[in-house]
């Protein structure tokens, strides 16, 4: 059986040369499908990979009840040390708990085309590296808690003007000189960084945004959790730092990639059609040959399967050009969105959905030719001119 | 019109082929309508937009000092000043996201464009809980003037510690064009002394008018030039640039509704002009004997591009009208309060989509044109 599935296969494909226009149909279709869909679906893959890389789920974010972003949140000064002295939270070497105040605001930036946007720049207190270990300073140096200065990430320096060591930055009360550069390998890289409560007076501002602690492990979230969310004086959610940033991958790109899905999808049953066009004029032209073989004893399976096989060929050929197409445009490209810098994506994911997209395109596309090759009567076939 | 029962046999004798052409030439024109709507939509929400208004808003986040309003109206060029604010919660359910627009006495002039009457702008003065409520959120929440209306507000808390906020529904109003999931405006007063004391006297930003509205960018620019070193450094951005899609976001969205546009249409370029080569393959010999009972070379390709112009058309409509069912249905799928623009089938979508279908078809009936013109009637007779 397989081998019959094998030769038919093998003379479908001898014989694609002399077809070739026609499968370009397909081929084509395929790729300006995948390709649109893989195009559109770079920036939600990019934001999604950001925040999923941003979320360590051996940190804890504190954050007000109900909020779904840090900017919404406030946790005042009598709140700080509450949290800060709940059970579960790891300690550093001085025995003080890893617990840090965060800022996060929007700050006017100048990408380097000179349109204006918005970054976020952040507040960063003095257990900042403790809980974030993973930023490092490739130039310049950490800014000094206290003193009017900032660090910033290599993502936000590649993206904006005046970003350099030595460059200013404007807050209200004066102009901040930038330090030193950081590198996270996540979100942190496209913002500014600089000490929470120097910010904290310069904006004129009273409040926290969010308390970020490293739990002493993966487990004492409960623990911890626990402790914040039955204290009266407290009105927080506790989220393990990845889940948080999950919620807000979702929330970020659900519309996004809802978006990308029904353009992929409409212009996918357009391209079923062509696939199902094609595949039809394919059998019909072949019937004689179909026949003959059908003559010789091969099966109507095989002949059926060849079909499909074909169709399937097709198309994946077209994805992966449609593919390789949005990756070569689109992948690693630098883009500002909601006040963060990330990186559009065509990865390794989205390459096998458009190969799985346009294979089930295909599939369909083969399915109803290939019953109409394997049923057609012998004899009527192998007669017809 | 007398050979028109030609045309459509030879486009029937492959009923199965027709009928797929035509629907994938559809679906083409559905995404050809919905990104080219789109693009539609943002040109008019751009060309609404008036060049005599700017925004200013806190350039590190957070409230304004209602007195700077004042201050700003102060300013040499500024004829008015309004301010808005905003509560983004939900009613009932975290599910059911509701976002409110908080605004003074002064918007009904700053903004005396939006469709809302004095009377209803009066509704919500008189009672500082009073919500103007758009027909399209009317819908979505099953509101009628008188009735209650109560959202949480996690992030605006309360004189009283709680964060639920009680608005009563003032009046339906019309909607605005360019806030495609409809609006919910209340009264700032009722958000300012409602809230703890310490976040009273604040107003999250500012509508300022300018009497000359070709210094509306020079004034946007001084105003941050004025208040750069307060204690409240400000940013502006004129009405224009911040109903601009490209200028926006990362992203110039614009040009990637036109390449998604683009895309579909070589889709569907390469499918037909594949159907029209084989169809005319086929009936080589036909198009022979016309020729030889007296069509002429162009009569033939007419009939020709005839036979590739019917589907192209008629798919350019059917999927016209697809694409205008598709975004009336859109708005009730998408999160409101994020201003998610929707579709607009204008005149001018319907004239490029013409101008697409007509092309495809010519295109397409091009190359067999050219085989039929050359064609040599004795051999194609004869069938080799």
């Amino acid at each position: 059986m397989l081998r019959q599935i094998w030769i038919v296969s093998a003379l479908n494909f001898k014989s694609l040369k002399s077809r070739f226009w026609q499968s370009m149909v397909i081929v084509v279709g395929l790729a300006a499908t995948v390709g649109v869909m893989l195009s559109m679906l770079s920036l939600s893959a990019g934001m999604r990979q950001a925040y999923l890389n941003a979320g360590d789920p051996n940190r804890a974010i504190v954050v007000t009840k109900g909020v779904e972003q840090e900017g919404q949140s406030a946790i005042t000064r009598a709140m700080a040390p509450m949290i800060a002295a709940a059970p579960g939270i790891a300690k550093d070497k001085d025995g003080k708990p890893l617990a840090d105040r965060n800022l996060n605001m929007g700050v006017p930036v100048l990408r380097k085309d000179g349109s204006k946007g918005f970054t976020t720049m952040r507040g960063l207190a003095d257990k900042g590296q403790g809980v974030r270990p993973e930023l490092k300073i490739v130039a310049g140096r950490m800014f000094q808690p206290g003193k009017r200065e900032m660090i910033v990430g290599v993502g936000a320096q590649a993206m904006f003007q005046h970003m350099r060591v030595g460059d200013k930055v404007i807050l209200p009360d004066g102009e901040w000189p930038i330090v030193g550069v950081f590198a996270t390998g996540d979100l942190l890289e496209g913002q500014l960084v600089g000490d929470t409560e120097t910010l904290l007076t310069s904006t004129h501002k009273t409040n926290y945004n969010t308390v970020l602690v490293r739990l002493a492990s993966p487990d004492s979230l409960d623990t911890f959790k626990k402790a914040l969310t039955t204290n009266p004086a407290l009105s927080v959610d506790v989220i393990r730092h990845s889940d948080w940033y999950k919620r807000v991958a979702s929330q970020s790109t659900f519309a996004l990639a809802l978006l990308g899905y029904v353009v992929g999808a409409v212009m996918a049953i357009g391209a079923l059609f062509g696939c199902l066009n094609t595949m039809y004029s394919a059998v019909s032209t072949r019937g004689r040959e179909i026949a003959t073989l059908r003559a010789l004893g091969y099966g109507a399976f095989p002949v059926a399967v060849s079909v499909i096989l074909e169709a399937v060929l097709l198309a994946v050929i077209g994805a992966v050009i449609g593919a390789g197409i949005a990756w070569a445009l689109y992948d690693g490209k630098q883009d500002l969105f909601g006040n963060s810098v990330f990186y559009l994506s065509v990865s390794r994911t989205q390459f096998e959905l458009g190969v799985i997209w346009a294979g089930a395109v295909a599939l369909l596309g083969g399915l109803f030719p290939s019953i109409r090759a394997a049923r057609r009567p012998v004899v009527e076939a192998l007669r017809a001119t | 019109m007398k050979y028109l029962p030609l045309v459509w046999a030879a486009i029937m004798r492959k009923p199965t082929r027709a009928v797929l052409t035509l629907l994938s030439v559809m679906l083409a024109f559905t995404l050809f309508g919905l990104t080219i709507g789109m693009n539609a939509t943002f040109a008019k929400v751009q060309e609404e937009s008036r060049d005599d208004r700017i925004f200013a808003f806190a350039r590190f986040g957070g409230g304004l000092p209602v007195s700077l309003a004042r201050q700003i109206a102060g300013m040499p060029g500024v004829s008015m000043i309004a301010g808005t604010d905003f509560m983004g919660g939900y009613t009932q359910d975290p599910k059911n996201r509701v976002f409110v627009q908080m605004m003074d006495e002064n918007v009904p002039k700053v903004m005396n464009d939006w469709p809302i009457t004095t009377a209803q702008w009066q509704l919500i003065r008189d009672n500082r809980q009073g919500l103007l409520v758009s027909k399209m959120q009317a819908d979505r929440w099953h509101l009628k003037a008188g009735d209650n209306f109560t959202i949480v507000v996690p992030g605006i808390k309360k004189a009283d510690g709680t964060t639920s906020w009680k608005f009563q529904v003032a009046a339906i109003t019309q909607d605005i064009n360019y806030m495609s999931q409809g609006y919910l405006f209340g009264n700032a007063d009722y958000l300012d002394k409602g809230r703890i004391l310490s976040d009273q006297g604040k107003i999250g930003q500012f509508r300022v008018k300018v009497s000359d509205a070709s210094k509306t960018a020079e004034i946007a620019e001084r105003i941050v030039t004025v208040f750069a070193n307060s204690a409240t450094p400000l940013e502006t951005l004129t009405e224009k640039v911040a109903f601009d899609v490209s200028s926006g976001t990362g992203m110039d969205i614009a040009a990637v509704d036109r390449e998604v546009a683009l895309a579909g249409m070589f889709m569907v370029l390469f499918l037909t002009a594949n159907g029209l080569a084989q169809a005319v393959r086929e009936r080589f010999a036909e198009f022979a004997t016309l020729k030889t009972i007296g069509f002429s070379d162009n009569g033939v390709i007419a009939l020709v591009f005839a036979e590739a112009a019917i589907p192209c058309l008629l798919g350019a409509g059917l999927g016209l009208g697809v694409a205008e069912i598709v975004s009336n249905v859109m708005p009730k799928f998408l999160p409101p309060g994020q201003g998610l623009p929707i579709p607009t089938m204008t005149i001018m979508v319907f004239v490029w989509a013409g101008f697409a279908a007509a092309f495809v078809a010519f295109a397409s009936s091009a190359l067999p044109a050219l085989r039929l013109r050359r064609m040599d009637i004795a051999t194609a007779l004869s069938g080799r």
